[in-house]
């Protein structure tokens, strides 16, 4: 090492020399979490220990990655979240992105299905089929899948206060397709907490939320074992506006928050959260992105075996989807968001991702076309068969700056943790914004950033161009949502009235008491009742979170 | 005067990082904001906005609802008479869309990109021109000339001359309007002789009708293009939409009968007039 020592002295000597004659860049280097990047990173910020703090992919504390032979075995599933209009238009995309190569499905349902209402109540107007499809019924749900066989294609569904309710059409629609429960396969996020923080979808307060969750939780790992519970989510608050960093310790305080209520009622940890499931954001910052995948999975494993006492290895290990960052998109130069999209697709693969989403170019202008799907699916499939980072495991691992960020990153994300622990945990910092005013002032200091030219946006304030092409959108039909009331009131004529209300007054009682809310809500789907009834019973004893 | 903004999400988007960032820097620029928070009905938004008496109301939506909404807020607006309470938004929205939504009376429409600086400054700047808008809004001071149809000048000139010991300032014609003018002034107004040049003379048609005497009233006024413009779009009916030259040489125009219950009334600019700023 001595020889090292000197190398780096008179290395040192000479950057000095020519500092003096021409400054850098910058005067520092940050990554977006306020990290301070060094000139140069050398085999002395390596530690010691190997096998505490990296080890081997697929064993504990999991930093290279949760499966022995990661990409050689099997390549990340490709899942291209999707979703508009009507339930027939998004099944005839979902067929398309199939027969295109997807490996899994993402539905995106429309605001309405999102909050609870149904089609036709006034609170969905103008919001009907627009940011994903509307799905008032278990006959929708139907035509949602149609011939898509729920025993060999997973399915994503990103749904949270209403959670129980399209896990429960999904599984009768299974049932009556002739799959068994055992095998159906997919995630719900189900997740509350951030929507409090960032994403603006909740329905109940906290406390009955958090019991929903528990419910299904313990109901899956009865009767859908195969099944995601919670795809505990980092994404929206990213987008939101957070650093990585705090992307990552908010999404664990969340985590943390969901493992000890179920445990509260009594659930054993190994049973549930080997069906714990992440979501985080692929964003700009490459290395810190790398190094946010690889500290999260350390620090879930040494949380779940350490506070929590888990023996099953299945419970240690954090497994991600990843979706690159919305909001780095751009109205401006369009395209130029491919190459954005795929540098930080780039990153959630260095990084490990189970599964990946990759936006299309036009997504700060509108819904994208059949065309901008494809291609951001393409680049996918490009990273994965042309570029070869899938041939080997974890490839930047022993990276001197890699590893150093990566023990950064926890670092920085342990003392937000601490934080929200002094605060009573996340359910408590949620309650009292601790966690909104966090972004808030990270959001803002982006912005700020960008406009005092200190942070570049290509295309936007810099390299700007005159002349704006236009750029084609997808235009949904609205002619679909009188269709969809049609149904609504076709389905209430005929479905039995006294079936309903027998349903609705069950689930009413369930809801007052403390049995698992699943089974009246099963009943209920089966029987007819839509989604805005079936959460107004719940609106009407949980009471609306504002 | 600080400048009142309700920022609001209207529908169920719940995507606020714009509204929030935007919220804050208008705050950075001396502005108080308002925020609703999620989930508001244009209905909630439009009483919010007259309660705070805000002078612009600031819509963000993500969800794509923004052709119907946004629109819905400007109907609120009319229908509760607080058009004067403008309106910008913002998210992601199609360029066509912007189009639109701007035809429709939508300020302005920030997409993806936007600086907050430059939001800033249009709403300063849209505030300003309204606020020196408002003044052409305010009544006119002072008459400044009486309308009088003759059929001669000259035969008319005595009354005034010799029993009312008023001096004849000028007779001009004013062949463009078909009409030979005498003024007399008071301290205070003039009064204006009107006499036809040629048969097809507006003056002389009103001769025909009504006879000699009172044709019209016309009110100092500043700023009289802008003030037309005003009027057009309050559905005043106008003589003439533009100004036009009058016959001591400022610009003047004439209103419709029909809006003052059969009188002729002439806005007539008047330099002299004080503003009331």
């Amino acid at each position: 090492m001595s020889d090292l020592f000197s190398f780096e002295q008179s290395w040192q000597k000479e950057v000095d020399r020519q500092l003096q004659a021409r400054g850098e860049r910058k005067g520092t280097f940050q990554t977006s979490s306020n990290i301070e990047v060094e000139r140069l990173y050398t085999p002395e910020a390596m530690e010691e220990d190997y096998m505490k703090k990296i080890g081997y992919p697929g064993e504990y504390p999991f930093t290279r990655g949760i499966r022995h032979t990661m990409y050689r075995g099997r390549l990340w599933t490709m899942r291209q979240y999707a979703g508009f209009g009507s339930a027939k238009e998004t099944n005839e995309r979902f067929r398309y992105l199939l027969e295109q190569g997807q490996t899994g499905l993402s539905v995106a349902f429309d605001l309405p299905t999102q909050i609870g209402y149904d089609s036709d109540d006034p609170m969905a107007l103008g919001e009907v089929g627009k940011v994903g499809v509307a799905i008032d019924s278990l006959e929708d749900m139907e035509v949602l899948f149609h011939e898509i066989p729920l025993d060999r294609v997973s399915t994503s569904m990103t749904i949270n206060a209403p959670a129980a309710v399209l896990l429960a059409m999904y599984l009768v629609v299974a049932e009556k397709q002739g799959v068994p429960w055992e095998k159906v396969s997919g995630t719900i996020q189900n997740d509350i907490l951030k929507e409090y923080i960032a994403r603006g979808t909740h329905i109940y307060p906290p406390k009955p939320s958090m019991r929903l969750i528990t419910d299904i939780f313990s109901f899956c790992s009865d009767h859908v074992p195969s099944f995601n519970t919670i795809s505990i989510s980092g994404y929206h608050i990213r987008e939101a506006g957070a650093t990585a960093v705090q992307e990552l310790a908010f999404t664990l305080a969340n985590a943390k928050a969901y493992v000890d209520a179920a445990i509260d009622v009594g659930l054993d940890v190994d049973r549930f959260a080997p069906r714990l499931a992440f979501f985080f954001n692929g964003h700009n910052y490459f290395f810190e992105e790398i190094a946010k995948f690889r500290a999260a999975r350390r620090m879930w494993a040494k949380m779940m075996r350490e506070e929590y006492g888990a023996k099953n290895p299945k419970s240690w290990q954090l497994r991600f989807h990843t979706q690159v960052a919305g909001s780095t998109l751009t109205a401006q130069q369009p395209d130029n968001n491919i190459v954005r999209v795929a540098l930080q697709a780039l990153a959630a693969v260095m990084g490990g991702t189970q599964s990946l989403h990759t936006n299309a170019k036009d997504e700060a202008l509108g819904l994208p076309t059949e065309e901008s799907a494809r291609i951001a699916l393409r680049t996918q499939q490009l990273i994965a068969h042309e570029t070869g980072v899938a041939d080997t495991i974890d490839p930047l691992a022993g990276s001197y700056y890699l590893e150093t960020l990566t023990d950064q990153v926890e670092e920085k994300a342990h003392e937000y943790l601490a934080e929200i622990d002094s605060l009573g945990g996340a359910v408590a910092a949620v309650e009292n914004g601790y966690m909104q005013r966090e972004i808030q002032k990270s959001a803002y200091e982006t912005q700020r950033n960008i406009e005092s030219e200190e942070e570049i946006v290509v295309g936007v304030n810099k390299f700007a161009m005159e002349e704006e092409p236009e750029q084609d959108v997808l235009k949904v039909d609205d002619s679909f949502i009188a269709e969809q009331h049609e149904q609504l009131e076709h389905l209430r004529k005929n479905r039995s009235q006294n079936d309903v209300d027998h349903c609705l007054q069950a689930l009413k009682e369930a809801a007052n008491g403390h049995e698992n809310l699943m089974p009246p809500i099963i009943e209920a789907v089966k029987k007819g009742c839509t989604v805005g009834e079936i959460c107004h019973v719940l609106r009407s004893e949980f009471g609306e979170y504002v | 005067m600080t400048i009142r903004i309700l920022m609001a999400k209207p529908g169920l988007d719940g995507h606020d990082r714009g509204a929030l960032v935007v919220s804050q820097a208008l705050r950075d620029h001396g502005m108080e904001v308002i925020y609703t928070g999620l989930r508001q009905s244009p209905e909630q938004i439009v009483q919010a906005a007259i309660q705070e008496d805000v002078d612009a109301i600031g819509l963000s939506s993500l969800s794509g609802a923004h052709n119907i909404l946004f629109p819905e807020v400007l109907n609120q607006l009319k229908e509760k008479n607080a058009e004067d309470i403008f309106v910008f938004g913002g998210g992601v929205i199609p360029f066509d869309d912007v189009r639109n939504l701007e035809e429709l009376g939508i300020k302005k429409v920030f997409t993806p990109g936007s600086s907050t600086e430059a939001i800033a400054a249009f709403i300063e700047q849209t505030v300003r021109e309204r606020e020196a808008f408002e003044p052409i809004l305010s009544a006119p001071k002072c008459v400044d000339h009486i309308g009088i149809a003759v059929s001669s000048i000259d035969e008319a000139i005595p009354f005034y001359r010799d029993h009312l010991h008023l001096d004849v300032e000028t007779v001009v014609d004013v062949p463009e309007q078909g009409v030979k003018v005498a003024f007399i002034s008071l301290s205070n107004a003039k009064i204006e002789l009107l006499e036809p040049l040629t048969k097809e003379s507006p003056v002389q048609s009103f001769i025909d009708k009504k006879g000699e005497g009172l044709h019209h009233i016309a009110l100092a006024v500043n700023r009289l293009s802008d003030r037309l413009t005003q009027l057009k779009r309050e559905g005043v009916p106008l003589v003439d939409e533009t100004p036009k030259q009058g016959a001591s040489g400022v610009p003047i125009a004439f209103l419709h009968p029909k809006a003052a219950n059969g009188t002729l009334v002439e806005l007539c600019e008047n330099e002299g007039v004080e503003i009331d700023g």
